[in-house]
């Protein structure tokens, strides 16, 4: 083919990026600002351009508004992802904080507020202080909330740059706006914060009242959250706060009116004058029956805070029940609410009127509200004693219409009626019997059970009723089968005859033999044994009185209640639960970790401190654990080694053994048992188990010998053929004397490259051990690589980048580990650093995490390690790049191992 | 096509445009020189974390002029500055004698830079109105400005606080950009 056939490799099409590039370095003021737009609608939709960040930096120096909005916009979305670049963008913002006009003023301030990059975040203090005392009120209410960002980034240096003292100089400030703000970000900072922050005063009280009447209404909240936390000094300023913020409830923002509640609520609680909080109640009824005309939503938000409201101060609405009552189109949130809180109003006065509502509600369609509604007439009828009768005579009513889960649920309430009215109106047992077929339902049946059990004597066919129960007993629930073991102890306490006797012996064998229930056998057991001890004893503990019992359901501990009313108009009082309950805050005060990347970044030297302090778990302990080959050590080692040692085996195997230098007997082997490479079916009764470890530094042989035969063995030598890496013994073994049934360890010191092998690198490592009892045994070990890991084979993050580039690619070697799972990120990385392979970086790609580590072997030989994995789904995959990809093949079984563990 | 034909145009009409570096040390000058060229009035200024731009008519040619701040954590990123610039202005503190080393060395870094090949240098030894300062030929001699070989290059002696220098030096930049050096 011609040389003309070339063009058909080159393009003229560059890819998305370059082309953006280029238009962003447009000379041309209109392509740039297109470009911006391009940029940013990439961003939007979710391309990475965080490549571009340089080059749409370089676009934020402009006098157009809008342009320089869409580089603040981008700078907000990557200068966390562009950490280092990101300080570029820093004279800019200050220059902008200096503007002429006061927008870009403020949205410089703003806009730095959003940057959460350590590097810059003092840069931008001096801009801040500026603006905080800027000429323009949008500046300055813009830059006080700046301050609370800033808080959250850093703590100290708000509280060292004397921000906090702006801040409160702020709230003098003349605008109201500019109050609300710093109010804002004062009581943001305060939550952060464990030390008394926001404290208000009497001249900071007039400040807030005089701006609560001119602020947004948004500026509003916030000055009404920071007044109910204001402890007035008596009830006479108490009252003097209520007064000036009481117009505040005649508001359109139901924010706003639920925000003055809780602060008419919070202070009312100092006022004593009943006339006062009288007429205060007066006035909060109308703003909150008013909420209920809102959307659903905001119904439902007001509903739950009118909950906690009633259950305070019932008397506020306690003439407004009727718009409690539930309209036919409301969402079934709201009507499950209402219900709650008509239950809560109920009085004497209104029972009439509600019973009407609950019957009509106990028939319609949506089962929940049925359920609820019925269950609403039984809570009436134990809140009131005097409506009680009237409220059995609906549920008796509704009884009588036979829908299934209508008279299941009241014969539910009915028997906590019995409970709070005991002996009063038993008359209707008669007419519950006549439904005892329908029930299916568990807590329905132990209602009637229990029911059934405790009028025995007034139910002629109590024990025919209970019978027809027993047949289906060990199908039944627990707490079915519970309540049919004590009602039929109670019906033969009552009639001791022929038929409950063998009742009870069939109930009985059945909840001790045939159960697994451990409640149900010890009560059965109980039951069992008081009968047949002292029936008359049985009759005191099973039939004694009850204590009555009153409607206590749905009712906050006082405690809470005080905590959540402090909270109105938030989640909390939505949630009825304590805002620390479902928040969990991080607090600023304990270094904040990076999420991203750990451990080479300088300024959080201190996080991977702490991080190691706890991954490293137990401290070792030398003495206290007795490490598994240590305990089987019979005696020290000889004090003087013997002098010259004969060099037998270096003779059998055709090699010198070098390098005979006396080392002190290190420490005995410790850690997880050895693999045993001899096993003692092939060693006539003598076992090895050796593996080779590396320990400050140095490699060490770790062996024990177990003796099974019937003789003590002693003389023991070692030797090592050439190997890859020239392994070889630092000096001769120290083993002493092995009595039989005895074994004894030891760590022997190596030396490297002293006969090495030729070849193609091999973990092959051949071993001889002779002694003088027995001939000479050869077995094969693995020399794992991860050995000769230096201690200083951590390379800083520049470094690593340069040497991968500087190889080329044919020195990357790739492969796969699809069994490998890695789980616990630390405790992995805890791992690999003490095998000295050091992590470096960790980035993320897509769901991937990709780590990066170095290592080093003797000569100075480098290992690149590039790992990807998804954590906790199997496959790990593995890229290294060395100087010697030979030792790739050995490099990876290292790493398997590793990563086994 | 189109973009060769408006160069063409505004190079009938004199209305050439020229992308400028002002690079040097930190505390250098640089951007009170920047704004003494484009204001004409002497500015106080913070260190420049970052950079400024200001375009800057001088001459019939449009200097888009880049300042870029010269602490030691933001030269690493002069590089992403460097495409298609057609003269660097180095700035030196004559009076900052101790490290007019360190000076030479980022000035023959810059000068390495494949990016800048094409580029025209002037060299402002500024500060001249401070007592100690260096004239232009000891700066020349501390600079090494005659290993520069392949480029055209010149060098002007400096006060941004007065004023004196800047404009002969740029007249020279214009004229050097207007015979074709950029």
């Amino acid at each position: 083919m011609s040389g003309h056939d070339s063009k058909y490799f080159s393009t003229t099409k560059k890819g998305e990026i370059p082309e953006l590039k280029e238009e962003l370095n447009s000379q041309y003021k209109d392509k740039r600002k297109d470009a911006v737009k391009k940029v940013i609608a990439a961003m939007t939709v979710g391309k990475d351009v965080s490549s571009l960040f340089t080059d749409v930096v370089n676009c934020m120096q402009t006098e157009n508004l809008e342009l320089k909005k869409l580089v603040y916009l981008y700078l907000i979305n990557y200068a966390k992802s562009q950490p280092d670049l990101a300080i570029l963008a820093v004279n800019t913002f200050v220059k902008d904080s200096q503007d002429p006009n006061p927008l870009i003023r403020a949205l410089a301030v703003r806009t730095m507020g959003c940057i959460r990059v350590d590097k810059i975040t003092e840069y931008l203090c001096d801009p801040l202080q500026r603006c905080l005392k800027d000429d323009d009120p949008y500046v300055r209410k813009t830059a006080a909330i700046c301050v609370a960002k800033l808080y959250d980034i850093n703590a100290e240096l708000v509280e060292d740059r004397g921000f906090l003292e702006s801040l409160k100089d702020l709230i003098s400030d003349n605008n109201p706006m500019v109050v609300a703000n710093a109010v804002a970000a004062l009581a943001e900072i305060q939550e952060n914060s464990n030390r008394p922050i926001f404290e208000m005063t009497s001249h900071t009280l007039t400040k807030l009242l005089t701006a609560l009447n001119e602020c947004t209404e948004w500026g509003q909240v916030f000055i009404l959250d920071a007044l109910s936390r204001y402890k007035a000094a008596d009830a006479r300023e108490a009252e003097n706060i209520v007064e000036r913020v009481t117009p505040r409830l005649q508001h359109a923002n139901c924010a706003v009116v639920l925000s003055a509640v809780k602060m008419i609520l919070q202070q009312m609680e100092l006022i004593t004058s009943t006339d006062v909080v009288r007429n205060l109640c007066k006035k909060m009824a109308p703003p909150l029956v008013t909420l209920l005309s809102a959307e659903p939503e905001i119904q439902y938000v007001a509903l739950r805070n009118i909950n906690l409201i009633v259950q305070r101060r019932p008397t506020i609405l306690a003439h407004e029940i009727k718009v409690f009552f539930c309209k036919y189109n409301d969402p079934i949130y709201v009507k499950m609410e209402k219900l709650e809180i008509m239950i809560k109003l109920a009085s004497d006065r209104n029972i009439d009127q509600v019973l009407l509502e609950f019957k009509e509600y106990a028939t319609e369609v949506d089962v929940d509200f049925v359920r609820k509604a019925v269950r609403a007439i039984g809570r009436c009828a134990i809140k009131l004693e005097r409506a009680a009768e009237r409220c059995i005579t609906v549920l008796l009513e509704l009884i009588k219409i036979k829908v299934n889960y209508v008279v299941q649920e009241a014969i539910i309430v009915i028997k906590d009626i019995f409970r709070r009215y005991p002996n009063t109106y038993e008359s209707i047992i008669a007419t519950l019997c006549e439904s005892l077929d329908t029930l299916d339902e568990p807590e329905a049946k132990a209602s009637m059970i229990w029911i059934i059990g405790e009028y025995a004597e007034r139910i002629d066919n109590a024990d025919e009723l209970l019978e027809s129960f027993l047949e289906s007993f060990p199908e039944e629930p627990a707490h079915v089968q519970l309540q049919l073991l004590t009602a039929t102890v109670k019906l033969f306490l009552k009639k001791p005859t022929e038929g409950p006797q063998q009742m009870i012996q069939v109930v009985l064998n059945n909840a001790t033999v045939e159960t697994d229930n451990p409640d149900l056998r010890d009560r059965a057991y109980i039951y069992w044994r008081l009968l047949s001890t002292d029936p008359e004893a049985a009759k005191d503990v099973v039939l004694a009185e009850k204590p009555v019992i009153s409607d206590d359901s749905n009712l906050l501990d006082s405690s809470l209640l005080d905590e959540l009313l402090a909270n109105i108009a938030t989640l909390s009082s939505v949630y009825h639960k304590p805002p620390e309950a479902f928040v969990t805050r991080v607090k600023t005060s304990s270094p904040r970790p990076e999420d991203e990347e750990y451990g080479s970044e300088t300024g959080n030297s201190e996080s991977a401190a702490d991080s190691a302090a706890t991954g490293a778990s137990p401290p070792p302990t030398s003495s206290g654990s007795v490490p598994y080959a240590a305990q089987r050590q019979p005696v020290p080692a000889p004090a003087s080694p013997a002098a010259p040692v004969p060099d037998l085996l270096g003779d059998l195997i055709g090699l010198d053994n070098s390098a005979i230098v006396p080392v002190d007997q290190p420490a005995a082997p410790a850690g997880p048992p050895l693999p045993v490479l001899l096993p003692a079916s092939t060693g006539q009764g003598l076992q090895i188990s050796a593996q080779l470890t590396r320990r400050d530094g140095q490699i060490f042989y770790s062996i024990l010998f177990e003796n099974n035969t019937q003789v003590p063995l002693d003389g023991f030598m070692i030797q090592f053929n050439k190997n890859t890496f020239g392994l070889a013994a630092a000096g001769p073994l120290q083993v002493p004397q092995i009595q039989p049934g005895t074994s004894a360890g030891t760590l022997l010191p190596m030396v490297t490259f002293q006969n090495m092998s030729q070849g193609p690198p091999s973990s092959l490592l051949q071993v001889a051990v002779k002694n003088n009892q027995q001939p000479v045994w050869y077995f094969n070990d693995k020399i794992p690589l991860h050995v000769f890991f230096t201690e200083d084979g951590r390379m800083e993050r520049a470094n690593f980048l340069e040497t991968w580039r500087s190889l080329p690619d044919s020195n990357e070697i790739t492969k796969d580990f699809p069994g490998i799972v890695v789980g616990n990120v630390e405790a992995t990385l805890d791992r690999l650093a003490a095998t000295n392979m050091f992590f470096i970086a960790k980035r993320k790609h897509a769901n991937q995490d990709v780590f990066y580590f170095s290592a080093k072997i003797p000569r100075g030989i480098p290992f690149l390690i590039e790992l990807t994995t998804v954590v906790n789904t199997p496959g790990v995959k593995c890229a290294i790049k060395t100087p010697s990809p030979e030792s790739a093949p050995l490099f990876f079984e290292a790493v398997e191992t590793l990563l086994k563990d | 096509m189109g973009i060769l034909f408006t160069k063409m145009f505004s190079s009938l009409f004199g209305n050439k445009e020229a992308r400028i570096l002002v690079l040097g040390l930190d505390n250098a000058g640089k951007t009170t020189i920047l704004y003494r060229l484009q204001m004409g009035e002497v500015v106080s200024t913070i260190p420049t974390i970052g950079f400024n731009v200001e375009t800057v008519q001088y001459s019939n040619i449009k200097f888009q002029v880049w300042d870029l701040g010269g602490q030691t954590s933001i030269r690493p990123y002069w590089r992403c500055y460097f495409p298609n610039t057609q003269a660097i202005i180095y700035v030196v503190d004559s009076s900052d004698t101790d490290r007019l080393v360190i000076a030479k060395e980022e000035f023959h870094a810059i000068l390495e830079e494949e990016e800048l090949k094409g580029a025209v240098v002037l060299i402002f030894a500024n500060k001249q109105d401070l007592p100690g300062a260096l004239d232009d030929a000891a700066i020349t001699e501390a600079l090494e400005l005659h290993k520069i070989k392949n480029r055209q290059w010149s060098i002007f002696k400096t006060s941004a606080i007065k004023g004196e220098g800047l404009f002969e030096g740029l007249d020279w930049l214009s004229n050097t950009l207007k015979s074709g050096g950029g």
